[in-house]
């Protein structure tokens, strides 16, 4: 019926347009208007909605996807965007200094796990965590991975987080790592691989349950029919991890968010942690330790604190036992927390176990504790304070992906199949002179996912970010912060190098 | 549940101040342009300035305290920490400080608020402009007091908040009551400045409340005894002072928290200011003396509030 008036219309215009446009104004365009993903090409890579050539879980919701019109798709992610400004969603960017607060881009079409892949990264990354805790205790205490040969003593010992301060003191239930990030990839076969851990104060969580519901109110009716695994649960979930850590005999625990404050580039997910736990927001000046005990400043005076999810780092927590200088910290914690009469999450002296150097050796680390293999590899790495892995990290300088290890938020990472000469030839030197503080890697063709760039829908790179905590046990929120890089060919997905993010479904 | 840091309730009083701050801000501006249109010389701008014993401060950067100097300096002026645009500012700055212990709904519009005062020009203020601008600013606090009204739960903080809020109201009305006797000179007159009177209680949304009150005609003196002692009229003093009493008490009574001998003798000042203060015969200038010694009042029961429970620990 409507082609035939199309056809109608196409040969004689005019007078009959017009009563027949009057009559009914839908059917005078009735050819099936272009959807975003007509012009689809995932190239080489693997891709989280088609796979290699369609995945069996996304079927239903590439099928909701692809029922929609570009207006609609574009109107629908405006509407989130005007959501996310309105709320004020912003983080800082530290090398942009007229731009205190910017929006990490949210990208409308979701990223997938199925069933499968979930049972993969949650066992995977609960193994990792529980290595973690059980180096990060050896290593303060008798060192026997030291002694048994498997990690050089003075890679660990000499590293610049490692906290000699830590030695022989141990925190409640041996967990150091409560609040773990651990950095995932896909390659082109769709395998997952560890890319890094975040074992100090890894950020990101508020993004995966604001974006979820973002999601909710942007796209309804892309959810329907589909199973998928909540993640509201997290603060809960913290929570119940940070009262079951408290120190021993403190049976209903005060426990507190310690940030940097609001100039903090993650202020948001602090405020963000404060209301989903529950618990007071605090900064450095709100807090004051009396006789090795912690107490907070509150309109009724002085309240004992027993337990501080801190974010901030071991070096500002604390101007007497570390940085002198610095005007975050709480003079005497350090001591409250060693008599044991608070707990800090993460421990101090996390650092150690997720520098880039260490992580070369994770495989390694989780055979010698768990006597198991990683269930999820890491990336081959090159560590560069080896003859070895320099040698071959200078003859293929312009193959390998070389990144310093001292840095976070992909600061100085140099990719050398898209660097230039000049670059290469800096690195080199640097590389030659200061051969400790780097690793190289293969480049990793990483997994794509479609994302809405302008009107249309195209291949962007993406990592996956998943969230363990652990108290006396760990749990990991099903789903994680899947990281985009927004620009075209871009492998750089942190939100300080104008990545953006996705919501993140795992079915149930 | 744990108490309330000291820090965040402070916060949390000053951005009930800031707030009503810059909605009283609007109303004032508003009434200065009103009071001028019929008038070929223009408003005067000084007044506004001599209100706010701004006028030394507004010298130092500015020339002629003309419509658009005088408008930039209390709209868009950032430099001048009383401006509406530093009001709001401070206010976001303050919310998003205590941003966990807000509703997002509360935080949200403040958010909105902010970006929609950044984005004013000179333009957008400019005398003809300037009475649709205060509108919407004053629009726009008030939307987010009925935000908190509905939304901001009703622990520790929220008696905070309404202090904060109460006590920058009481202040503003005794500087709008104050401005609107600095331009008659018979305060027992009921005729030749009943278009002056009206555009006053307009501003502060009285005119109708008092026209009820009085509807046969009204002299100077009852314009003041309505807005500094009438207890149904949201602005008047008197009302203000009752609220910051009752959250006081509340504090005592459903926050645990102690009396603080200061505190309580800086209100019973107040109130004692309030009632006795005006005597019999108003005139102009004892009026002014009164304001003076009521704005004191006001700002010494604002310090112990931060001494007594704020600033302490």
């Amino acid at each position: 019926m409507f082609v035939i008036l199309v056809v109608y219309l196409s040969l004689k215009p005019s007078a009959r347009y017009l009563r027949i446009r009057m009559t009914n104004n839908r059917t005078t365009n009735p050819a099936k208007p272009a959807n975003p993903f007509d012009a689809y090409d995932q190239g080489e890579y693997f891709c989280e909605m088609f796979g290699r050539n369609g995945l069996s879980h996304t079927r239903r919701i590439r099928e909701q996807l692809t029922s929609m019109d570009s207006a609609t798709f574009r109107r629908r992610s405006k509407d989130a965007e005007r959501e996310l400004f309105n709320l004020g969603i912003t983080f800082t960017v530290y090398t942009d200094r007229d731009a205190i607060d910017r929006i990490l881009p949210f990208d409308v079409i979701p990223r997938v796990l199925s069933r499968k892949d979930w049972r993969t990264i949650d066992a995977g990354v609960k193994q990792r965590v529980a290595a973690l805790n059980l180096f990060l205790h050896d290593i303060y205490h008798d060192g026997k991975i030291f002694k048994d040969g498997i990690i050089p003593e003075a890679l660990v010992r000499g590293n610049k987080n490692y906290r000699p301060e830590m030695e022989g003191f141990s925190p409640p239930q041996g967990t150091y790592v409560h609040i773990c990030g651990t950095d995932l990839v896909r390659d082109e076969k769709g395998r997952f691989r560890v890319l890094e851990d975040n074992a100090r104060t890894p950020s990101g969580v508020s993004y995966v349950i604001e974006n979820r519901h973002l999601m909710m109110r942007a796209f309804p009716d892309l959810a329907d029919g589909v199973p998928i695994m909540d993640v509201d649960d997290y603060g809960r979930r913290l929570m119940r991890a940070m009262s079951a850590v408290a120190p021993a005999g403190v049976s209903d625990p005060n426990v507190v968010i310690l940030s940097p404050g609001v100039f903090n580039s993650a202020y948001f997910e602090h405020v963000f942690l404060a209301r989903e736990m529950g618990g007071p927001l605090v900064e450095g000046q709100d807090l004051v330790v009396e006789q090795d005990k912690v107490y907070m400043r509150t309109t009724r005076g002085l309240e004992q604190v027993h337990v501080i999810y801190r974010r901030i780092d071991d070096e500002f927590l604390d101007p007497t036992a570390f940085n002198a200088k610095s005007m975050l910290g709480v003079p005497g914690l350090f001591e409250a927390y060693r008599k044991g009469n608070v707990t800090l999450a993460n421990a101090v002296g996390t650092g150690v176990a997720d520098d880039k150097a260490v992580y070369a050796y994770m495989p390694r680390i989780i055979r010698y504790y768990l006597d198991e293999d990683a269930i999820i590899e890491n990336v081959p790495t090159n560590i560069c304070r080896e003859a070895e892995g320099l040698s071959k990290t200078l003859d293929n300088l312009d193959q390998l992906v070389t990144k310093p290890v001292g840095e976070s938020g992909g600061y100085g990472v140099v990719i050398g199949p898209r660097a230039s000469k000049r670059a290469l030839s800096q690195l080199r030197a640097k590389l030659k002179a200061d051969p400790n503080n780097f690793i190289s890697q293969p480049l990793v063709s990483l997994s794509v996912s479609p994302t809405l760039i302008g009107g249309a829908v195209e291949p962007r790179h993406v990592d996956l970010r998943p969230f363990a905590l652990t108290g006396d046990s760990t749990w990991v929120l099903p789903g994680g912060l899947t990281r985009v890089a927004m620009k075209r060919g871009s492998l750089i997905v942190n939100s300080s190098q104008g990545g953006g993010s996705k919501d993140t479904w795992v079915l149930g | 549940m744990a108490s309330l840091v000291a820090r965040f309730g402070w916060n949390i009083f000053w951005l009930g101040r800031y707030v009503e701050r810059a909605e009283a801000l609007a109303r004032i501006l508003d009434i200065n342009e009103t009071y001028a249109r019929d008038k070929p010389e223009g408003p005067d701008w000084l007044r506004v300035l001599d209100l706010y014993s701004d006028t030394k401060r507004f010298k130092k950067t500015n020339g002629v305290a003309d419509a658009a100097s005088v408008s930039n300096f209390y709209v868009l002026d950032t430099n001048n920490f009383t401006s509406i645009a530093s009001s709001i500012a401070a206010a976001r700055g303050n919310a998003r400080s205590v941003r966990h212990l807000i509703s997002t709904e509360m935080w949200t519009h403040l958010n909105m608020f902010h970006n929609q005062i950044g984005k004013l020009t000179q333009n957008d203020i400019r005398l003809s402009n300037l009475s649709r601008v205060c509108t919407d600013i004053k629009f726009d606090c008030q939307s987010f007091e009925g935000i908190a009204e509905g939304t901001f739960f009703r622990g520790e903080a929220w008696c905070f908040y309404q202090m904060g809020k109460y006590l920058e109201r009481a202040d503003q009305t005794t500087r709008i009551l104050d401005m609107g006797y600095d331009r008659i000179t018979d305060v027992e007159d009921d005729g030749r400045d009943s278009i002056h009177w009206s555009v006053l209680l307009r501003s502060v949304a009285g005119y109708h409340a008092f026209r009820s009150l009085h509807p046969a005609g009204s002299s100077a003196r009852d314009i003041a005894s309505f807005l500094l002692y009438d207890q149904e009229f949201p602005r008047a003093v008197a009302l203000c002072v009752d609220q910051i009493s009752n959250r006081l008490q509340d504090l005592e009574k459903r926050h645990d928290h102690s009396r603080h001998a200061r505190v309580e003798e800086a209100r019973r000042s107040l109130a004692f200011t309030l009632e006795t203060g005006l005597g019999q015969r108003v005139t102009s200038r004892r009026l002014h003396k009164f304001i003076d010694d009521l704005q004191i009042a006001l700002g010494d029961v604002s310090a112990e509030i931060g001494k007594g429970y704020l600033l302490s620990g």
